[in-house]
């Protein structure tokens, strides 16, 4: 019977009760969409510089495990006091340099030889390897992503490169340019930003990594192990990135509770002769506290699923117009966006809910 | 006793008139007021709605308080329906005393002794004619018992009416709900303000006539406030209230 007083409630008004789940909805979108666009791009990010291939990596003292972040590029001789290491097989540096012509992405200055030795080499869609200085390479997703095909012009850094090849994405970064033409670019001759190093086995990566730390070698160095990436790629590791998360959800979970509250708040007032006929008959305040929750908690659940599917359209939408946008919607998100809507539900109905059960019984049922 | 046993016992002719008579005039009172106030507060003045009244509903009584609009007639009815507070004297229903009851011993007494019908109907919109019965039921505790929820629609007429919500019904309709869910939990008491205040002549007569079959068939005690004085021939007594006091009590007939 509750459960019928309940439903019909929330079909008397349907436009109230809409609202009331499109709030829920957007909150719970936008919960999901904000954690799964921070995590989604750095787990792809992470997957991608795992791709390389690469068992260890060097970046200078200090460094951001975000690769672009990193400034202050090494000497490139490094790489060959690191090829003369045990157990180290190939060396790669790479130059790395933001772009954000046309979106922010990290472009890769390589030496081709050394980079087809670390990672295995790419695997060409269509096109061939760089050859002239102002060859790149792009992955195919920013091909798809900026409709670029082999031969075609594409602009970057305020200079027009020739579009060799067209890769399979996966290997670092979305676009490749020679290092060398990179580092005249901007200033930075002879320099690197990152070395990748693949061990003659991948057992050994631990050995390496205890003789690039000794004094003698590369002491106070950042030396990773790829393998590690992406446990290490995440919101906390960037500064300040989880407090705009944490204040991005309080922001998504206060418009879902404020609209709550002022649904339910105007459904009691609406409702006030009711709850007094109920009162009236008998019903005491745990009882008309749990109507109004119940019948909070059932928007509430009308709002997850749509905020559920929202959010899955909003993904798909977003991966149509932006195919290099990774959003990773998980589960656990999921469900944690639900209970968090849930939550903020149930307290914003709190008031309106012990306001109605506090209602003189007379006074409810002479209001007008 | 259960309704559908008791409409059993008075068709088998055990329950007779004169049984009732009997019983009328041998039990104590179900309802007893003793030196009632009530005071509403209109700023810092206190306006008395009731000044000491002093009233008895013998079971299975039926009772017509009139009186002029602000006389107290209204108040008595919440008083004694334990859904305001007195501010003096006593107020005992079916031997408790309401004065003493803190708010949620009120709310649970009317749950189980006392029904109400009210003048605007007071269906609950969102719900069928069977939905507000049957929450009357639920809130009573005992959970929807078709059978009982099977007589007393019979009675009253609503079998072809109970998936219809109120706005599709006419007043006569909705206030035969209305006494439908008032008696549905078998009150001891059944409390009626105005039940016929807005309904046309024909359906005043047939909500009266059925609160007096409710009456003489099952001996339901009835108090009914009223402002017609033709409804007060359906009932065994009328009371007459004036400035918050009772000023007579007179056989109907």
């Amino acid at each position: 019977m509750m459960g019928e007083l309940i439903f019909r409630n929330l079909l008397h008004r349907p436009a109230r009760t809409l609202i009331g789940i499109i709030a829920i909805s957007v909150e719970v979108a936008l919960v999901v969409l904000i954690v799964g666009l921070t995590s989604g791009l750095l787990t792809e990010t992470a997957k991608r510089i795992e791709g390389i291939g690469a068992d260890i990596m060097l970046q200078p003292p200090a460094a951001s495990i975000f690769l672009g972040f990193s400034g202050s590029p090494m000497p490139i001789k490094i790489g060959d006091k690191l090829k003369d290491l045990k157990y180290v097989q190939a060396v790669a540096p790479a130059l790395l340099q933001f772009n954000s012509t046309g979106g922010v992405e990290v472009v890769y200055g390589i030496d081709r030889d050394s980079f087809r030795e670390v990672t295995g080499g790419f695997i060409f869609l269509s096109g061939r390897d760089m050859e002239a200085p102002d060859d790149v390479l792009v992955d195919d997703w920013a091909a798809r992503a900026k409709n670029l095909k082999v031969g075609d012009t594409y602009n970057l850094f305020n200079n027009d490169w020739h579009v060799a090849g067209i890769v399979e994405h996966g290997k670092g970064s979305r676009g490749f340019v020679p290092i060398v033409t990179l580092q005249d670019l901007v200033g930075a001759h002879d320099k690197a930003s990152i070395f990748f190093i693949k061990c003659t086995r991948p057992e050994h990566t631990e050995d390496v990594m205890e003789e690039m730390r000794k004094p003698e070698n590369f002491p106070g160095y950042t030396i990773r192990p790829l393998k590690d990436l992406l446990s290490l790629m995440t919101s906390t590791n960037i500064p300040g990135l989880q407090v705009f998360i944490d204040a991005m959800i309080a922001l998504a979970v206060s418009i879902g509770l404020l609209v709550i509250f002022l649904t339910m708040y105007t459904t009691v007032i609406e409702r006030t002769r009711d709850i007094g006929v109920l009162k009236s008959l008998g019903a005491n305040p745990p009882f008309i506290i749990r109507a109004l929750l119940m019948e909070s908690a059932l928007l509430c659940l009308g709002g997850i699923a749509g905020g559920v599917a929202l959010s899955y359209g909003v993904r798909a939408a977003f991966q149509a117009g932006f195919p290099t946008l990774s959003i990773l919607i998980t589960p656990a998100w999921v469900v944690r966006a639900g209970l968090i809507a849930l939550l903020g539900t149930l307290v914003g109905a709190s008031y309106p809910a012990w306001v109605a059960s506090r209602k003189d019984v007379v006074e409810a049922l002479t209001f007008d | 006793m259960g309704i559908a046993a008791t409409i059993r016992a008075q068709q088998s002719g055990l329950r007779s008139a004169e049984n009732q008579e009997t019983r009328k005039r041998s039990v104590e009172p179900i309802l007893k007021t003793e030196n009632l106030w009530k005071l509403y507060h209109a700023g810092k003045v206190e306006v008395p709605a009731l000044r000491g009244v002093n009233f008895e509903v013998q079971p299975g009584e039926s009772v017509a308080v009139m009186g002029p609009s602000g006389c107290g007639k209204s108040s008595l009815l919440y008083v004694i329906g334990g859904l305001a507070q007195a501010s003096r004297g006593k107020v005992l229903v079916d031997g408790n005393d309401l004065t003493e009851m803190r708010d949620s011993a009120r709310t649970k007494l009317r749950r189980s002794k006392i029904g109400f019908v009210f003048q605007r109907f007071n269906l609950l919109p969102t719900l069928s004619a069977k939905g507000n019965i049957a929450i009357a039921q639920y809130i009573h505790g005992d959970g929807f018992d078709p059978h009982r929820f099977d007589v007393v629609t019979k009675m009253l007429g609503l079998e072809g009416r109970l998936t219809h919500k109120p706005s599709e019904m006419s007043g006569g309709e909705q206030q035969r709900v209305a006494i439908a869910r008032a008696i549905i939990n078998e009150p001891k008491i059944l409390l009626a303000d105005e039940p016929t205040g807005n309904l046309d002549t024909k359906n005043s007569e047939i909500v009266l006539e059925m609160l007096r079959r409710l009456n003489k068939d099952l001996g339901q005690t009835i108090v009914m406030i009223t402002h017609n004085p033709e409804a007060t021939t359906y009932f065994d007594r009328v009371v007459h209230m004036r400035d918050g006091v009772i000023v007579d009590g007179i056989p109907a007939d």
